[in-house]
């Protein structure tokens, strides 16, 4: 019987326990997180943070869903250490948990702002369901919040503040939103999306410190102008850090992440990885790379469930990723790798609609879509395909993209 | 969580305002790339999806630019 060890309850971990109890059904498989809670949503909880949705169905297994599967779910378990020759895992309260076969799905935790008073009371980083209940309660009191970090994530912040009826100021560090992947016209109908929920950007500006009163709760933030935003409220976040420090220093291949193959194997034997925390090679881009979505991180935790199962490469990892942001009154959505690329095409068709599509070789490799979503399963579908488009922008950048429109496929 | 849905019936998706602690709500980036398609596309033209091929179920809440409830023409 093959004893499996999963460290993360997240979606990636989670999705490989389901995926090995069904490719393995005699084995053991044992998920340990340092979390209070089995599996949630944690693509909800912003909905939850801005007031808007009950705790209940944020849920997604209790405790059940695993005596039920038989699957060993250790809650409030920090593992320390991991000693990949004798295979062992090691936990905070010194229990020592033996494995034939590891996976780490430990994702990241919210990097803190490296400045001073950033750990003063009312200044929320975003990732947990605690956090999320603490960000609603600390928002609901809140009158002035600040938001930092012009991402992704950060954006959420926005929303909170909007929803909640905090006055916010949203300070950037350069001219934009998002400025890896959104040209100016692009991030404009962003900006103008967060003006119409009560959050103003500024641009050029960022925190240089914080301010607290005496009882260590933030005032202020004050920007590296000089500039002083008061705030009772404030929301960082500036990136992501991945949860290895308890792998100490194990022979893992490591690259700002866990190096693993489209197999989602480490370097080590037996060792496996899933989630946010790999750098996995995407066979689409042909080179290493990182997603940050449920989506991906569920797919890479059932490739790891099946592969761990099989003891072999059976089936790789081939995903085109979807990040969307649903809190103003016009779609977005991001998929693939917008940010890398060596090329690109964008184009504005109105007030709330913008497309832009990054290429790679001459091959879709990623984009973003305000506004108007009709292309996005083109755009993914040429992606899957690998085929070279980028000569053909014009195409691409129609308002109603037809394939049919394009150059049949040469031979490669 | 939603299975595929593999009958041929219509469904349409009405905006609410509020979600009864007992709903299932799923995100929008939860579903598959051809359910993700239809959504957009009975928002944009509020026409009715047929539920084949897509893993949408009567009842579900998806949270999208609001939250629409599918519910069965
Ligand atoms: C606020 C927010 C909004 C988001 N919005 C979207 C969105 O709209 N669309 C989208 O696609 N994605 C979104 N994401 C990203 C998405 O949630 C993640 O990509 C995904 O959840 C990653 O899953 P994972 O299993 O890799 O990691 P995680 O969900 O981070 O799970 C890792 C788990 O491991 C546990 N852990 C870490 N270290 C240890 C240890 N030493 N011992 C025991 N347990 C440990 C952690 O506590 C955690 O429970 C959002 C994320 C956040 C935080």
């Amino acid at each position: 019987m093959t004893e499996y060890v999963i460290i993360g309850d997240g979606i990636s971990g989670s999705s490989a326990a389901e995926t090995l109890r069904e490719e393995d059904p005699e084995s053991s498989i044992t998920v340990i997180t340092d979390e209070g809670e089995a599996l949630y949503n944690r693509i909800l909880i912003k909905e939850h943070a801005k007031g808007k949705l009950p705790e209940a169905p944020i849920s997604i297994h209790e405790e059940d869903w695993y005596e039920e599967r038989d699957i060993e779910l250790s809650l409030n378990t920090h593992v320390t250490g991991v000693d990949t020759d004798e295979k062992v895992v090691h936990t905070h309260e010194g229990d020592e948990i033996g494995y034939d076969k590891l996976l780490i799905a430990t994702g990241g935790t919210p990097t803190q702002l490296p400045v001073d008073g950033s750990d003063a009371e009312g200044i929320h980083h975003f990732w947990t369901f605690q956090d999320a209940r603490k960000i609603r309660e600390s928002a609901e009191e809140a009158e002035k919040g600040v938001i930092v970090g012009a991402g992704l994530l950060g954006i959420d912040f926005a929303a909170v503040c909007g929803a909640q009826g905090v006055e916010g100021k949203y300070l950037m560090r350069g001219d934009r939103w998002w400025r890896y992947a959104l040209s100016g016209e692009g991030a404009e109908i962003m900006h103008e999306g967060m003006r119409d929920v009560g959050v103003e950007p500024v641009f050029d500006s960022g925190v240089d410190h914080f301010e607290t009163d005496d009882d260590g709760q933030v005032v202020a933030a004050v920007d590296p102008n000089g500039d002083r935003y008061e705030c009772d409220f404030a929301g960082v976040a500036i990136g992501l850090t991945f949860n290895t420090e308890y792998l100490g220093d194990i022979d893992l291949e490591q690259d700002n992440g866990i190096v693993v193959d489209q197999y989602m194997q480490t370097n080590l034997e037996d060792v496996y990885a899933a989630g946010d925390i790999t750098r996995f090679y995407d066979v689409l881009l042909g080179e290493q790379a990182q997603n940050g979505s449920w989506g991906s991180a569920k797919e890479q935790g059932r490739i790891a469930g099946v592969n761990m199962a099989a003891d072999d490469e059976a089936e790789e990892f081939e995903w085109v990723s979807s990040y969307s942001i649903t809190h103003f009154d016009f779609p977005f959505l991001s998929f693939g790798h917008p940010t890398l690329g060596d090329d690109h095409a964008e184009r504005k068709y109105s007030d709330t609609e913008w497309r832009r599509i990054a290429f790679k070789d001459g091959k879709v490799v990623g984009g973003v879509l305000i506004g108007d979503l009709a292309p996005q399963s083109k755009l993914k579908q040429l992606m899957r395909e690998q085929r070279v488009v980028a000569d053909q922008k014009e195409v691409l950048l129609e308002e109603t993209v037809d394939l049919d429109d394009l150059a049949p496929p040469q031979e490669q | 969580m939603a299975t595929t849905t593999s009958t041929g019936r219509s469904l349409t998706l009405r905006r609410v305002d509020s979600v009864a602690p007992d709903a299932t709500v799923r995100h929008i980036d939860q579903l598959d790339d051809r359910s993700l398609e239809l959504f957009y596309a009975a928002l944009e033209g509020g026409r009715r999806l047929t539920a084949t091929g897509t893993d949408l179920e009567p009842g579900t809440v998806v949270v999208a630019t609001g939250y629409y409830r599918v519910e069965a023409a």
